[in-house]
């Protein structure tokens, strides 16, 4: 029945075509599309020119004869020839993109020249939509955010998603750690899921492409290994004409069950018609790390104020009371030999040395980092085929010595117009990168644990080399470390210089990119769009650890290798149309299928212990069957969908749209149905217009989105590999020969998408003739059918199901101002500041307690009752009134249990920024800040019982007795290491035993968190730049190129926060919902760029 | 001509409209089947053999994980020295402790061995394996816990099953192992390499699904029927259900479990040094069970747990020393209670004696204790004849062979749960019998149960609190 009525629905369209070519040829035509009155009535031809303001010709300008369909657009050289019907008191509308319409009454003359203003920044302003359609901004009732390539490209990010980084409102971009390509954190309006992925739907160029963030089998887990990339981070900003930023459900609903996370549409340059224009651009930028944890260099190795170098701490010896000069070591038996400085290392029997590394250290690991990047774009085109080609390269080598990221993108955008009813639109992107990653976080490999555990005494520098022991047998090869200074064995964890110069993390991506797009126009008021997209990549990556790396699993060597790829492939098929019903009622209306699947595979193999101690990751380094493991993955998604949107256009003052979409997915039971209404009124249309208030537009919408559940959730399966414990005492089945069970998850059949309901009301206000433009939105939504696991009764058979069963519900404000304060001839300034709050509350977990996002002692959570993300973990007692219940000694004491320590999410968030350009110079500063929140970097507190970190390296002379945390009472007039502090029972000592034995540093849930708990308050200078172009005509005359452009930029060079050493936009658990976490996790970068770019 | 225009404008509209309404019908079948889970196999990909390791393990540590190490601790057996186990030994029991053997049962074992059956139901060796596993793993529920879910447990389509009363559970266990062994006598022997007990052997299967009937004829305190089911019990040492560790020295997750505890992060917290079964058998106590014709020095020394762990504990928690279920001591020991009380005098001491010379063989030890000595001399009726070496204070002869066979029980027991059966069993009418272990520190009466397990308690509707340690089940009140 269906496809009978499509069928007929095709054929009648193809009538419609048919007939239409059968005009074309008739007429010896090839301009369609013309009114009536064409043959009707005698004509006239009028030729001309549309330029600039400047004089330059300006192709591809529109000139329609007023109130009828007659009309042309100028060539290369801007020149037009239309043929008009004599009636004398005709009128032309010139107009073009980007530049205010002009009317042109036509009189005697048959010749016209017109020259167009530049636009008046926004009256002809478009944003692209969900289907990568342009509209008017104005008639627009949905929130978006354009961010526009100038903005990309001045951001001197090479990552397109940092460089969103706080140019919208509510728009949360914060990359995981400064390391080169690491992945990026984006979140729209808050969390709008618990368990799934909190990533915004990708569109490039109308099709839906992978913005995964796959951390894989090798990496082992988000809390440790290295920062994964972020896929969208593979496109070349360069590239990007706009991105516009969806955030309501209203203007997403369209993609149903992908969107409740909003949508990022990016859309791709396209050439226009008209000469041949090149551009180059060189980039050079240098980074640094932008925040470094203060590290103590006055006690060394050791504890209880005694050294001991094969301590864990250094809460040794004062090393100013050292005797100085070299140590007393003893050169009878064993020792080590480090390779390249030659320099051996004996038993310690005495420290006498005052020297201390900690800079020396730091600089071994860390550099000036920095990029060198070429981005070379050809441009231009004909009337019938415009053509975009670039081709970039990135060198980057990464503040950590030996990482790097190395990317080389080219794109093809190709579009042919042969006709007025036909156009085909090719772009086409290829990716090539490669990249080697530093082990990093909570992992006995990652460089920063290493590091910053490091006593200051101690040289990291000769981490290499031969041991000998006391007979003199040499073993080589080993690894020399603070916790094994002789590297008589593996330490502890690796010497910072092992990580970074032993260890392998690569990755080499390989990703095409393309969109075929042909648009049909049968008759004027229908256009037929048919869209087709792949966006296919492999990420191959290795992780090698050499023999005697530190970890249980690692030191006899192990290699992993993954192999991941992922395809997506869409197709839409679309149809438009626009009608006037009536003088006063238009309807534009939009009616699309669309289908969709999404593949991804991966293959994990590893080789564990070594037979050869080699830096080659190959499969010989132990080829035995048990040493050997292989594992795979495959998933598949799939959905279609219908989807419909019209939009009625009121008296040119009211614009009122209901779309909506039902959609099938293969994850989900049954068919979705996601309906938005929104609506727009410029009600400055009333006749309100001012010199003071010039435009006004009211607007409102609601709508629904959702987040697909994870597939292949229907059936209970059987699960292999599976351990039984009771208390610490593991049985697996692999010890057993293997086996299986019944999934002890329920399979669920019934699941639906989590679903979002959201409406927002706000407003588009401008002033003093469009100078000011303000935006306010405030929105509010409620997401139901969130999926968690739910406990079942055991007895049942089975203990958890993946169900539709929590609720969450946000809500917000948000405002964007811009204000062009001068606009003086040469001068302009223009500012800009954007403000947002999201409240974001977790309803209902049906009974579920709790849900860990980021695992460890402190712990961001779901929980009922708070924002999505509280962290969690033991804390101090306190009374009713909020003072600490304190001990004897007047020292808080522990919770039993854990307690919610603080919320990570900002109060509100804000930017504040200002261009200037005069002449050729043009300048531009961003700020951003984000205030109040919660934040733990429990690298901190860890280094406090390591004692490394400055805080515990004060000395103090007791005025009075004090306590300390172990209840020893330290008598007045004693010097001692600690600090002073009072915690409402008078002061009390801050010792090694509150630091390192106590709960006032350390692992584990017996420590006072609270204390580890920070505000996470932070402003930063997020840019500055400053240009000069010369392109007069002189230099234009001279050259022959049309513009040179220098610029130096600086990007994050300040940032005042309140934690010590770390950059509170990091987070240890990557890309995920979990965040507001610090543990050794690889640090932020501030850097300065230089471009200079050439224009043909 | 403007109508007429409106209405050509309004007809391409009303097509759009009407292709909108087609495509709403969204296609369900281009999606449909496309969520089958390439990445893992479906119960019907599997072999039904190959569920039955995986039951077997969650059997075991039912049998021999944390509530057993619980019941040791309140049955005098072990000491709770740090930690978690140290709250415990001292009476504070949270249900949350009975999670882990909850679900081993629950959804560890039945669902895996009802699905054996349903998977092969001709194939009679398999089936009676099943049947008997089942039996074991709830029995061991039954008496640990009281009234727990049985009849309605394991069916997705009982949400939450209801608790049946503990006798009504053991009855229907008696039936199930009858059924089994009807089964077992109708299947054959195959090597099985998934069946870790007893490789397929369903001689042994038989024999141990007899003895777990006269467990349970036992608990309900049908001596008459535990002594017939356990004529046709384990016979043999080499037909106990143990489990046996696998693996290296360098492997885990294969591990006798109370060397597994104390390998890891749990080392010092729990062991037997200081416990009453271990005064029972060193010979420097006033209480202590040597005598002339029993010299218990070798048991000791197997049996001391050194609760620091590692290599070190060479005997019963050694790293590869089976952890005994249901054993040819147990059904022994059966024998010659119920013949003591049903039979008569010189049956019941003849039955103790033939356990007393496999005990004399030394079998019981591994060979790093082979060279320590005992001695299981056979005991005679003068032995517990008023002032006899096992009736110093004049007790009835018959009385005294029992409270032999008790204590005997309460020894060759270590590591199973029957010593802390036989405290809850013989409480009401034969507490004289009862070995006189003192309670813990802090402790004011002996537990009759162990918790229901809070995860249980959280999601069924049919409960809404635990009765409590001293709540005293159903077939002993």
């Amino acid at each position: 029945m269906k496809e009978k009525c499509l069928c007929g629905a095709i054929r009648r369209v193809g009538a419609f075509f048919l007939r239409r070519i059968g005009v074309l040829l008739l007429g010896g035509l090839l301009l369609a599309g013309s009114g009536p009155g064409l043959y009707a009535q005698a004509l006239r031809v009028i030729t001309g020119h549309v330029m600039d303001a400047n004089g330059d010709p300006l192709p591809g300008a529109s000139v329609i004869l007023k109130g009828t369909t007659t009309g042309t657009v100028t060539d290369a050289k801007g020149a037009f020839k239309l043929s008009i019907p004599d009636t004398g008191h005709d009128t032309l509308v010139v107009s073009f993109v980007g530049y205010e319409s002009v009317t042109v009454p036509v009189g005697l003359d048959n010749v016209y020249d017109v020259r167009l203003p530049l636009a008046n920044r926004r009256l002809n302003e478009v944003i692209v939509t969900s289907l990568g359609f342009k509209v008017k901004k104005d008639e627009s009732a949905t929130t978006s955010s354009t961010v526009s390539s100038e903005e990309i490209v001045h951001s001197g990010e090479p990552l397109v998603l940092n460089a969103l980084g706080a140019r919208a409102s509510n728009v949360y971009v914060a990359r995981t750690n400064g390391d080169p390509g690491a992945g990026t954190n984006i979140r729209i309006r808050g969390a709008n899921t618990i368990t799934g992925s909190g990533a915004p739907l990708v569109i490039l160029d109308g099709v839906p492409i992978s913005n995964s963030t796959i951390y894989g089998g090798g990496n082992g887990g988000r809390d440790g290994g290295v920062s994964q990339q972020t896929r969208i981070n593979d496109i070349n900003p360069e590239d990007i004409e706009s991105v516009e930023i969806l955030k309501g459900a209203a203007a997403a609903a369209l993609w149903g069950s992908r969107a409740a996370n909003g949508v990022l549409v990016i859309t791709t340059k396209n050439g226009k018609a008209g000469r041949l224009h090149i551009n180059y651009q060189m980039t050079y930028s240098m980074d640094q790390v932008n925040q470094r944890y203060p590290i103590q260099n006055t006690y060394g190795q050791g504890r209880n104020g005694v050294y001991n170098p094969k301590s864990a701490e250094s809460w040794g010896d004062y090393i100013p009371d050292r005797a100085g000069g070299e140590d007393d070591v003893d050169m009878t038996g064993r020792y080590f030999e480090a390779y390249g400085s030659g320099k051996k290392y004996y038993p310690i029997l005495t420290k006498n040395s005052k020297e201390t590394y900690v800079d020396s250290n730091w600089d071994d690991v860390f550099r000036t980092g920095g990029f060198l990047q070429h981005e070379l774009s050809l441009s231009g085109g004909s009337q019938k085929t415009q053509y975009f080609f670039s081709f970039g390269r990135l060198d980057q080598n990464g503040i950590i010595r030996e990482s790097y990221y190395d990317r080389t993108n080219a794109r093809i955008n190709v579009k042919f117009v042969p006709n007025s009813w036909f156009s085909s639109n090719t772009k086409a992107g290829y990716i090539s990168s490669s990249s080697n990653r530093i082990q990093q976080s909570s992992n006995v490999a990652g460089v920063m644990l290493g590091l910053l555990r490091t006593p200051p005494d101690f040289d990291n520098h000769d981490y290499f080399g031969i041991y000998y022991d006391d007979n003199g047998v040499a073993y080589r090869n080993h690894h020399r470390g603070y916790r094994r200074y002789l590297g008589d064995g593996v330490p502890t964890y690796n010497n910072p210089m092992w990580t970074i110069h032993q260890q392998k993390s690569t990755s080499d991506v390989d990703r095409f990119l393309m969109m075929q797009e042909i648009n049909i126009k049968p008759i004027s008021q229908l256009r037929i769009t048919l869209r087709g997209g792949v966006d296919r990549f492999g990420d191959h990556r290795i992780y090698f650890f050499p023999i005697n790396s530190a970890g249980r699993d690692r030191r006899n060597g192990l290699l992993n290798e993954d192999m991941i790829t992922e395809q997506e492939l869409n197709f839409d098929a679309i149809v438009r149309g626009n009608f006037s019903l009536t003088d006063n009622l238009k309807v534009d209306a939009t009616v699309g299928w669309n289908i969709n699947d999404r593949q991804r595979q991966y293959n994990s193999g590893s080789v564990q212990g070594f037979t050869v101690d080699s830096r080659k990751p190959t499969t010989d380094l132990n080829s035995s069957a048990e040493a050997t493991s292989f594992s795979n993955y495959y998933r598949d998604i799939r959905s279609n969908r219908g989807y419909y949107s019209f939009t009625f256009n009121i008296l040119d003052q009211l614009f009122v749209t209901a779309s909506g979409g039902l959609e099938a997915a293969s994850s989900i039971n049954g068919a979705f149905f996601y309906p938005a209404f929104d609506a727009a009124w410029q009600f400055s249309d009333l006749g309100l217009t001012s010199d003071f208030f010039s435009f006004g537009k009211l607007r409102a919408s609601w709508g629904k989105v959702g987040v697909q559940p994870l597939p292949y959730r229907f059936q209970t399966l059987v699960d292999a590999g599976f351990t039984y414990s009771t208390y610490s005492d593991p049985l697996s089945v692999n010890q057993f020969g293997g086996g299986f069970r019944l999934d002890n998850n329920l399979g669920n059949p019934d699941l639906k998408p989590e679903m979002k309901t959201e409406w927002e009301i706000g407003a588009d206000l401008r002033f003093f003739q469009d100078a000011l433009s303000l935006s306010a939105t405030y929105y509010s939504n409620r997401i139901d059918d969130l999926l968690i696991n739910v406990g079942l009764t055991p007895s049942s058979g089975y203990e958890t199901i993946y169900a539709n069963a929590a609720s969450m519900k946000n809500h917000g404000f948000e405002m964007e101002a811009d204000y062009a304060v001068v606009d003086h001839h040469a001068l302009k300034v223009n500012l800009t500041g954007i403000f947002a709050a999201n409240r974001n509350e977790v309803t209902d977990l049906s009974g579920v307690e709790s849900i860990s996002l980021a695992p460890g002692s402190v712990d961001s959570r779901a929980m009922v009752g708070y924002p999505l993300g509280v962290l969690v973990g033991t804390g101090s007692l306190r009374d009713e009134n909020g003072n600490f219940i304190l001990d004897d000694h007047g020292f808080p004491q522990l919770t039993p249990t854990p307690v919610v320590l603080g919320d990570p999410n900002p109060r509100w968030t804000g930017s504040l920024g200002a261009d200037a350009t005069w002449k050729g110079f043009a300048f531009r500063i961003l700020f951003a800040h984000s205030h109040g929140g919660a934040y733990s970097p429990r690298t901190l507190w860890v280094l406090r019982r390591f004692g490394t970190v400055e805080e515990t390296a004060h000395r103090v002379t007791l005025d009075q007795d004090l306590y300390n945390f172990r209840g020893d009472l330290v008598p007045a007039g004693t010097t001692v290491r600690g600090n002073i502090e009072d915690f409402g029972g008078g002061p009390v000592l801050l010792d090694e035993s509150w630091y390192r034995t106590g709960i006032g540093g350390g692992f584990g849930d017996n420590q006072a968190y609270n204390f580890a708990i920070y505000k996470a308050t932070w402003t930063r200078l997020r840019e500055i730049t400053l240009s000069y172009t010369l392109d007069s005509k002189n230099f234009r005359a001279r050259t022959r190129l049309s513009a040179l452009t220098f610029s130096v930029s600086g990007r994050n060079l300040f940032l005042w926060d309140n934690i010590p050493g770390v950059d509170p936009e990091i987070n240890q658990s990557g890309v995920n919902n979990g965040f507001g976490l610090d543990y050794f996790t690889n640090p932020s970068t501030r850097s300065i760029l230089f471009s200079f770019t050439l224009s043909y | 001509m403007k109508i007429v225009t409106t209405m050509k404008k309004m007809k391409y509209f009303l097509l759009m409209m009407v292709v909108a309404a087609t495509t709403l019908v969204s296609c369900e079948s281009l999606v449909d089947g496309l969520n089958d889970n390439p990445n893992k196999l479906t119960p019907e990909d599997v072999g039904a053999e190959l569920f039955l390791t995986g039951a077997q393990l969650a059997n075991i540590v039912t049998q021999n994980g944390h509530l057993n190490r619980i019941a040791g601790m309140y049955s005098g057996q072990l000491v709770g020295y740090t930690s978690l186990y140290s709250n415990i030994y001292g009476y504070n029991l949270s249900t949350v402790e009975s999670n882990s053997t909850w679900r081993a049962i629950y959804v560890g074992v039945v669902p895996q061995v009802r699905e054996i059956r349903r998977k092969a139901p001709d194939d009679k060796l398999l089936v009676g394996i099943a049947k008997v596993l089942e039996a074991h793993a709830i029995g061991t529920a039954a008496s640990l816990f009281g009234n727990i879910p049985y009849s309605e447990v394991a069916d997705p389509e009982i949400p939450d099953p209801k608790f049946d009363d503990q006798i009504e559970v053991f009855n229907s266990l008696l039936d199930l192992l009858d059924e089994a062994i009807v089964d077992l006598n109708d299947g054959v022997s195959r090597n099985l390499s998934e069946d870790i007990y007893y490789g397929g052997d369903k001689d042994k299967w038989i024999q141990a699904a007899y003895t777990l009937k006269a467990r349970y004829y036992l608990q309900l305190k049908q001596y008459d029927q535990a002594y017939q089911a356990a004529r046709d019990g384990i016979g043999s040492d080499d037909a106990s259900m143990k489990f046996y560790p696998r693996g290296d020295e360098t492997t885990s997750g294969d591990k006798n479990l109370f060397y597994t505890v104390l390998a890891g992060s749990r080392g010092g917290d729990i062991g037997n040094h200081g416990s009453y079964l271990m005064s029972m058998i060193c010979p420097d106590t006033s209480w202590s069970r040597n005598n002339a014709k029993t010299n218990e020095n070798a048991r000791y020394w197997y049996y001391e747990i050194h609760e620091e762990g590692g290599p070190v504990n060479k005997g019963i928690i050694g790293m590869f020393e089976p952890m005994p279920m249901v054993t040819f001591a147990e059904n022994q020991l059966i024998l010659a209670e119920c013949a003591a009380r049903t039979v008569n005098f010189a049956t019941a001491l003849g039955h103790l004696n033939d356990l007393r010379a496999w005990l004399n063989s030394g079998a019981f030890l591994n060979d790093a204790f082979a060279d320590s000595s005992y001695l299981y001399e056979a005991y005679n009726a003068a032995d517990f004849a008023s002032g006899g070496i096992e009736n110093p204070d004049g007790v009835d002869p018959l009385q005294a062979l029992l409270r032999e066979i008790i204590e005997e029980r309460y020894v060759s027991g270590f590591g199973t749960y029957m010593p802390f059966n036989d405290v809850r069993r013989l409480r009401k009418s034969d507490s004289d019998l009862i070995v006189p272990f003192p309670l813990n520190p802090g402790g004011t009466d002996q537990p009759q149960r162990l918790p229901y397990a809070f995860t249980e308690i959280n999601a069924n509707s049919n409960i809404s609190e635990d009765p409590g340690l001293y709540e005293v089940t159903p077939v002993n009140r």
